[in-house]
């Protein structure tokens, strides 16, 4: 009795929010107008213009829809019921929702073949690849990982400063303890900016597996690589040696000006922002490889919807900018960092440095991070559980968690936030 | 007499049609009228109130996901929602900001309105104007100054107790201090705006009751009580019943204050209110069910916590 009115109502709601399946991308003007939904404050513009000059015969119209998160809250919102866009962008940790659904997006490899994927890193790929086989979406750039160090205040503190001498000393995450130890005991003053972005976020990619195993069960609370990497976070808290200033706080910007700390985590993304927060430190600062070397934060793809209008068009901006030749023009013009293997091997990436970091490898160290990082299984819940753990450190750091009880309120928070 | 009542009929089965359908016209018109002019608003609410309104509570009995598979699931949200600490987290965030901002402020408001009622007090107008200035401020630019100025690192409060040697204090990692926190920029910003609503009803109550007052022998306290008070009581009830409302559904303060959490106001949960918990379980991880049971049972919070106010403000009459 209940079933027919609820699955008619269901239906009407189907139709409402508009989910119909996808049209056929097959022909089209490939010089058609096509939009194309991006990030604010990544430049975007500028690859667009470049893709223009190549090609003038084509139309494009830019929207930067918002920050990574609103993008994908607009995109969520026009998939389920509104004007799609042609071509839009996503942020890696938005990434897993949208695979899950892979039917919302048109299979790239309809338009570009079965190889389409090997130019780039396979972890990237992998992150844009359904269940089915379907890869989504074409990496457009990746967060090599790198830590940002203070080589005035290390010399202060009596450590070596240069980044070769520093990479080898923190080789280990012990190593990295141990020095700021060091530091802390020399200077009074902390070392890190805090632990959870800066020790946990680092440590916890550099696993085999991560929050799921390979065939997508949820493994993060049984998981001893991902609790050591949690207590790598807690060892480094309770040696004393971070200032407790999470990113992006109200702290945070003053602090990297000011000496609060000496080491903060750097992704290649992440540098015009330090270069800003503190133009007095220039020349100061270093790049150096994790301990680990092996990292990743952030990156994007690219994908077409299933519903878009001009399908062909947007493969064609695809063809022609995110190609390793395309990456690399965009890296030499933007510092973004490239996801094609082609382009993170190529001369002008390696060989990248920057005044403001003392001249540091920084090419080199990030393209090595991205090289050796290694391909993990993310599942729909991979950030809703990162966040949970991240904030029981923060937590910790506030003296509102005893250290020894970090790691099972994490894991509570993680299993709440799953709805466990 | 009967040439004109035989003339008459004629003519009039000629016309009575017309004038009839008229009359019927326009009383049709007019019952009409009303309805139509009303009409914009109660279409625009169905639209974007009612309809809303009504789908919440249908997508709270689903699984929804809203770019993939909607499963119905009855009650089972509703089912985890009682069982979710961070449900009674929010719950009791919510309700600890609501009193310790609406209390104060009002009594607060009541104070300043009293003052700048004073008969003799320069600059009235000013005052008046003046009041208004954080109700006009962006909520977004309060809570980043407001966040700035309770920092643990670099902030203003922190560094004003150094200068007097006392220790630096995180009031926004401790549960109860985030509230004040929160509790500050509300009443900053709301206080001004209640006090004005006070003033106009105490410009309503004629002098020569006070003066009546005062030969009575009734002190300026007594007067305040036995007078003030009960002349205000309708708008009282307005703003009690309007904060409360206000107050159960905070969200941009709590979103903004501590920004790098994200949207769970801190790392513990401290500060997190109802309708923030909704937003990041809705727009945050896309569990659009989840997300509207908690919209239905912050409906229901709002609606028993008006009701109650309600009830004890008409028995306060009802005992006069």
């Amino acid at each position: 009795m209940l079933a027919t009115p609820i699955a008619a109502i269901g239906a009407l709601a189907l139709a409402l929010t508009g989910c119909s399946s996808g049209s056929s991308a097959a022909d089209g003007d490939p010089n058609a107008e096509f939009e194309f939904w991006s990030f604010t404050g990544i430049g975007q513009q500028e690859s667009v213009d470049r893709y223009l000059e190549k090609n003038p015969d084509a139309k494009v119209k830019l929207s930067e829809v918002g920050s990574t998160t609103e993008t994908a809250t607009a995109l969520t919102a026009a998939l389920a019921g509104g004007k799609v866009p042609d071509l839009v962008m996503i942020q890696n940790d938005d990434l897993p929702k949208f695979v899950e659904n892979s039917g919302n997006f048109i299979d790239l490899r309809t338009l570009g073949g079965d190889d389409i994927g090997d130019d780039y890193l396979d972890w990237a790929i992998d992150a844009a690849t359904g269940e089915d086989g379907s890869i989504i979406g074409i990496p457009t750039d990746v967060g090599g990982l790198s830590f940002a160090y203070r080589a005035d205040l290390f010399e202060a503190a009596g450590l070596p400063s240069d980044p070769e001498e520093v990479v080898e000393m923190w080789s280990t995450w012990d190593g990295f303890i141990e020095m700021g130890k060091t530091y802390t005991e020399a200077t009074g003053q902390p070392f890190v900016d805090n632990v959870e972005t800066s020790v946990f976020f680092a440590a916890v990619n550099q696993v085999t597996e991560k929050y799921y195993s390979p065939d997508g069960e949820l493994i993060f609370d049984s998981n001893p690589e991902v609790e050591e990497a949690f207590q790598v976070a807690v060892d480094t808290y309770e040696a004393g040696i971070s200032a407790g200033i999470a990113a992006w706080s109200s702290g945070w910007a003053p602090g990297k000006a000011n000496g609060a700390f000496a080491v903060t985590i750097a992704p290649s993304w992440i540098l015009s922002g330090l270069k800003n927060d503190a133009p007095d430190t220039a020349g100061s600062w270093r790049i150096a490889s994790i301990p680990g070397v092996g990292g990743n934060w952030g990156g994007s793809v690219i994908a077409i919807p299933a519903r878009a209008d001009n399908p062909e068009a947007a493969w064609q901006y695809i063809e022609t900018m995110l190609s390793p030749e395309g990456q690399t023009e965009h890296f030499a013009e933007t510092g973004t960092m490239p996801a094609a293997k082609g382009a993170l091997e190529s001369e002008d990436v390696l060989n990248y440095t920057d005044p403001f970091f003392g001249d540091s490898a920084i090419g080199t160290v990030m393209s090595e991070s991205v090289l050796q990082f290694n391909s993990f299984y993310n599942g729909p819940d991979t950030s809703a559980i990162g966040g949970a753990l991240l904030n029981a450190l923060v937590d910790m750091e506030a003296g509102n968690v005893p250290p020894a009880d970090a790691w099972t309120t994490g894991v509570d928070s993680a299993n709440a936030a799953i709805g466990g | 007499m009967s040439v004109t009542a035989t003339a008459i009929p004629a003519q009039k089965l000629a016309d009575q049609p017309r004038p009839q359908r008229r009359r019927i016209r326009s009383s049709l018109a007019e019952r009409i009228a009303p309805y139509a002019y009303v009409a914009p608003f109660f279409v625009i609410f169905a639209i974007f109130g009612l309809f809303p309104l009504l789908f919440t509570f249908y997508v709270a009995l689903f699984d929804w996901n809203p770019i993939g598979e909607q499963t119905f699931v009855g009650f089972a949200n509703f089912e985890r929602l009682f069982a979710d600490p961070r449900f009674w987290n929010a719950f009791v965030n919510t309700f600890g900001i609501f009193l310790i901002s609406t209390i104060p402020q009002l009594l607060l408001a009541l104070v300043l309105a009293h003052l700048l009622n004073h008969a003799r007090l320069k600059w009235a107008n000013f005052f008046r104007m003046s009041l208004l200035v954080p109700y006009i401020t962006s909520v977004a630019a309060t809570a980043l100054v407001f966040g700035q100025i309770f920092d643990k690192n670099f902030g203003l409060l922190n560094w004003i107790l150094e200068v007097f040697g006392l220790p630096s204090v995180n009031l926004l990692a401790s549960q109860v201090g985030s509230w004040v926190v929160i509790s500050a920029m509300v009443m900053w910003r709301w206080f001004g705006y209640n006090a004005l609503l006070y003033l106009a009803g105490l410009q309503a109550i004629p002098r020569e009751m006070y003066e009546a007052a005062s030969v009575d022998g009734a002190s300026g306290w007594q007067q305040f009580i036995h007078l003030t008070i009960p002349s205000l009581r309708p708008i009282i009830i307005f703003t009690v019943i309007m904060s409360t409302i206000g107050g159960l559904q905070i969200f941009t303060e709590p979103l903004l204050v501590a920004p790098e959490t994200g949207l769970t106001c801190g790392a513990g949960r401290q500060c997190q209110t109802l309708s923030l918990f909704l937003y990041e379980q809705g727009f945050g991880q896309f569990e659009f069910g989840y997300g509207s049971a908690i919209g239905v049972a912050l409906f229901v919070i709002v609606v028993v916590a008006s009701l109650i106010n309600f009830f004890l403000s008409t028995r306060t009459r009802g005992g006069r």
